[in-house]
Order: structure tokens, then C-alpha cells, then sequence
């Protein structure tokens, strides 16, 4: 389980986090959404600890990870994969290595054992083909794809998605989409999606958050949300012409 | 962040860190030799062109072979290595690090548990201060036969004579402190640049002002190092 209890982050005059409190099931699919500005990556880098907090806390399960250093923190990171925004692969290795990188780094693996992991976790996002591509070869889509291999190379307990479907076309969004639902699905791990996209987060998400100001607005399940009386999420809806029932249950993946 | 990546040197007998050693120090290194040839020719050259020709006038071009060599091993030699290094390495490695950092790379290997000093600075900092002393030998036997080639075609001094004075008058400790120069120039250079490039921000802007940072406070350090160096070890 992860907790942010009243967390608060300033940069300058600017307050990003202005006492978040929320807390993430074992198992879930987490969906922060909010407009651009709202602190939605800021949230996502407080629970590894690569931003800390200016008051409140940050735990997972039962580490203070925003008190956490040294081994205890890089204990903490290793339960995480995380899915950058811009995939930060990097970018003079190819794909195997970037993908085999923690294994051979915080592993005593030998190097056929990391070859069969990282074929099969190319495999599973499509991309058994790309080991010996560079990154500048890939397309946006394919690089989140390698990201999501690197991610999840660890078996992580938890993944952290930051702006996944971003800049891609719909149908490689959708592809994603399902990527990351069958994560939850295959490997059981808990998922934390910050986005923009409702689409995505309706398609996806076991409970859908709503960041604006600095503040989680509401917390709920997507029928819920889609419901929401709030006004800040209706005009979040309305702008993305969600209005009415059915359009965003055709996105949930089969 | 010198000290940090220090304490993971002992990691270098792994494969994996000595692999990325040696890499780091062919890309130093072979791919400097290029410039580090043209520059050390030209500068034994123009050292003897100007020693000759006011030796001259007192009849004793015949020892420019022991000036050009003095000043190669003792300055010139650790000092245009260091230069060409800090503009061509140094810039590109802070270029490199700055841009892991604003394109999120850096925190994607903190999040994999990787200490970015010492994957990223360590085997840089090794690579550097083991090579800065071979490139420096290089520059300083380049430099005294660039010399030798305008004493003999200009000055009318024979090689010969050139030699002999260039080996004669030359002190060990002329070597052992222009080397040690060339470690220091090393060490200053990784450090500069890979500070430079971890505070990189904002972008593209950023990452320029990194490249352009290294190389500006490179050239000064070792200025200024340098002759706390020869004051050291001469005065």
C-alpha cells in the first residue's frame, strides 16, 4: 500500500502539492489525472523519493520513503519500474542492453539468463525484434514500449507510469493502454498512471484521482468519475468530450 | 562528487566498469590523437622557429633541441594536451551527462538503483587520468621532433646535434612533473565536466551553457594549476 499523508511541495512561490492525502491499494490500477501544471509527475516522483517532500509523508507499506536513504532507499526503488514520459532510455545502447541494464547492474544474473529475460520482456510488448535497434531507430510508441520492458525486467511490485500515452496517435495509445492492463492483469502489480488522457484513464483505472491545484478533488471509480457532480471534473470531461455513457467503455480492453 | 567517484575506483577490476574504462579511454584518446598530432607538430615547431631565431643572433641555435624539449615536457606538453582534452572531451561529456539529465536519464537509473557517479563519472575519471599522461608523452615526442624538423630545415641544425642537446640537458624531473601535471589536468577536466553537465537545466539552453561552462573553467584550473604545479616543484 502507498500513502501520502498531507504531502506539500513548493517550487519557488509556486505550491505544486498542497496537502495531498491519498492512499493506493496492493493490486490496483491508481489513475492521477489533472491539466498540465497540476502536479501529477511531481505526485509520481515523491513515491521514489527523486523529489521530497517539503511537509508530509510518503510510505510504502511500512518504509517512510520520503525519510528513506541510503540502502534503505535504494532497498525502496527497487520495488519499482517506472515508465518515463520521454522513455529517458538511454540512448547509446540498444534496446537489449537498455532493457538488460538492472539486471546486469543489481543482479548477479549471467549473461544468458539476462538474454532470456530480455527477449521475453520484449516479447510481451511486441518488441522481440528491436534487441538490436537503437533507440533514435524507435518510434515514440516503440521507445514507451522498451521503457515498459526496462520497467518491468525487475518484476516490480509496483509500476509508475508518467504521461504514457502522450504524443502518440490513438490506436498506439490504446495499444499501451492494454499493455498496461494486462501488466496488472499477467504480473499482478500495482499500477500508478499519471495522465491526461481520460480516455485512457476510464479504459484502464480501478480508481481514477483528480489532481487540480495542488489538491486531490475526488477519488473515485471510473463510473463514478464519469458521474461526478464535481464542476472541475465535468469541465475535465466535457473538454475531452466525454459527456455521455459508451464512449469510453468501447476503450476498456477486452 | 571527485570524492564519491574515487571510492567507487576499486569497482574498475569488474568486467563491466573495466570494459567501459577502456572504451572511455579510446574515445579520450585514439579519437584525440588526430588533433593532439597537428597541434603538438605545430607547437614544437613554432618553439624552435622562435628560440632559433634569437639563439641565433648569439650563434647558439644549436640548443634549441634542449629548449624545445624543456618546455615541451615541463609546459607545453601537459598544457596543450589539457587544453585540446578539455575542449573536445570535457565538452562532450558534459554535453552527454547534461543531456541525460534534462531527457530524464539520469533519474531513471537513481530509480533503478544505479548510482549515476559511479556508472557514469568513475570510469570517465579513471579513463582520463590514465590517458592525459599517454597523450601527453605523445604530444611531448611530437612536439621535440616537430622541433628538430625546423632546426634542421630552417635553423641549419643538424639532427644530430639537436638530439644530443635534447637528451643531454633534459631532466627526469622535467618528465615526471609534466606527467604529473597531465594527471592533476585529468582530474581537473572529468570533474569540471561532469559537475557541469549533473547541474544542467532548462533544456537544450542548459546543456549548452554546461559545454560552454566546462570548457571555460577547464582552460582557467588548469592555468591557474599549472603554475602552482611548476612553483611546486621549481621554485
Amino acid at each position: 500500500m502507498i500513502r501520502f499523508e498531507k504531502v506539500s511541495k513548493r517550487f519557488g512561490r509556486k505550491v505544486v502539492l498542497d496537502g495531498v492525502d491519498m492512499e493506493i491499494k496492493d493490486g490496483e490500477t491508481f489513475v492521477i489525472v489533472g491539466s498540465s501544471g497540476a502536479g501529477k509527475s511531481v505526485t509520481l516522483k515523491h513515491m521514489v523519493r527523486l523529489l521530497t517532500p517539503d511537509s508530509g509523508r510518503v510510505i510504502i507499506g511500512d518504509d517512510v520513503v520520503s525519510e528513506a536513504r541510503g540502502s534503505r532507499l535504494e532497498a525502496i526503488r527497487l520495488r519499482f519500474g517506472y515508465l518515463f514520459q520521454g522513455s529517458a532510455l538511454l540512448q547509446w545502447l540498444p534496446v537489449g542492453e537498455n532493457v538488460a541494464l538492472p539486471l546486469r547492474e543489481k543482479t548477479d544474473m549471467d549473461d544468458e539468463a539476462i538474454g532470456v529475460q530480455v527477449v521475453e520482456k520484449l516479447k510481451l510488448v511486441g518488441l522481440e525484434d528491436a534487441v538490436a535497434k537503437y533507440p533514435s531507430d524507435l518510434s515514440g510508441g516503440m521507445r514507451k514500449r522498451v521503457g515498459l520492458a526496462r520497467a518491468i525486467v525487475t518484476k516490480p511490485e509496483i509500476i509508475l507510469y508518467d504521461e504514457p500515452t502522450s504524443g502518440l496517435d490513438p490506436v498506439t495509445s490504446r495499444s499501451i493502454d492494454r499493455l498496461i492492463d494486462s501488466m496488472r492483469r499477467e504480473l499482478g502489480v500495482t499500477s500508478i498512471v499519471v495522465t491526461h488522457d481520460l480516455h485512457s484513464a476510464l479504459a484502464i483505472g480501478s480508481r481514477i484521482a483528480m489532481l487540480h491545484e495542488g489538491r486531490i478533488v475526488e477519488i473515485s471509480t471510473p463510473e463514478e468519475f464519469i458521474r461526478s457532480s464535481n464542476e472541475v471534473i465535468q469541465d475535465f470531461l466535457e473538454a475531452q468530450y466525454i459527456t455521455t455513457r459508451g464512449a469510453w467503455e468501447k476503450a476498456v480492453p477486452s | 562528487m571527485l570524492a564519491e567517484a574515487a571510492w567507487f575506483m576499486p569497482l574498475s577490476v569488474r568486467a563491466r566498469m573495466r570494459h567501459e574504462v577502456v572504451y572511455q579511454m579510446f574515445l579520450t584518446g585514439i579519437k584525440s590523437l588526430g588533433v593532439i598530432t597537428v597541434v603538438a607538430m605545430f607547437t614544437g615547431m613554432i618553439l624552435a622557429l622562435q628560440t632559433g631565431l634569437e639563439l641565433r643572433r648569439f650563434g647558439q641555435e644549436v640548443n634549441i633541441g634542449t629548449a624545445v624539449t624543456v618546455v615541451m615536457m615541463r609546459e607545453m606538453g601537459p598544457f596543450m594536451t589539457g587544453l585540446i582534452i578539455a575542449a573536445s572531451v570535457g565538452s562532450a561529456v558534459a554535453a552527454q551527462i547534461g543531456t541525460m539529465v534534462v531527457s530524464e536519464e539520469i533519474a531513471a537509473l537513481e530509480i533503478m538503483s544505479i548510482n549515476p557517479v559511479r556508472f557514469l563519472v568513475t570510469p570517465r575519471l579513471i579513463a582520463l587520468a590514465m590517458m592525459m599522461p599517454i597523450l601527453t608523452i605523445y604530444t611531448n615526442i611530437l612536439g621535440v621532433v616537430g622541433g628538430a624538423i625546423v632546426g634542421y630545415t630552417q635553423l641549419g641544425v643538424s639532427l644530430t646535434a639537436y638530439f644530443d642537446n635534447a637528451i643531454r640537458y633534459a631532466e627526469n624531473k622535467d618528465l615526471y612533473v609534466g606527467l604529473f601535471k597531465a594527471f592533476v589536468f585529468g582530474v581537473i577536466i572529468t570533474t569540471v565536466a561532469c559537475h557541469q553537465g549533473f547541474n544542467a537545466s532548462e533544456g537544450a539552453v542548459g546543456v549548452g551553457r554546461a559545454t560552454r561552462r566546462t570548457v571555460i573553467i577547464s582552460f582557467l584550473t588548469i592555468l591557474v594549476v599549472g603554475y602552482v604545479i611548476t612553483r611546486m616543484f621549481y621554485v
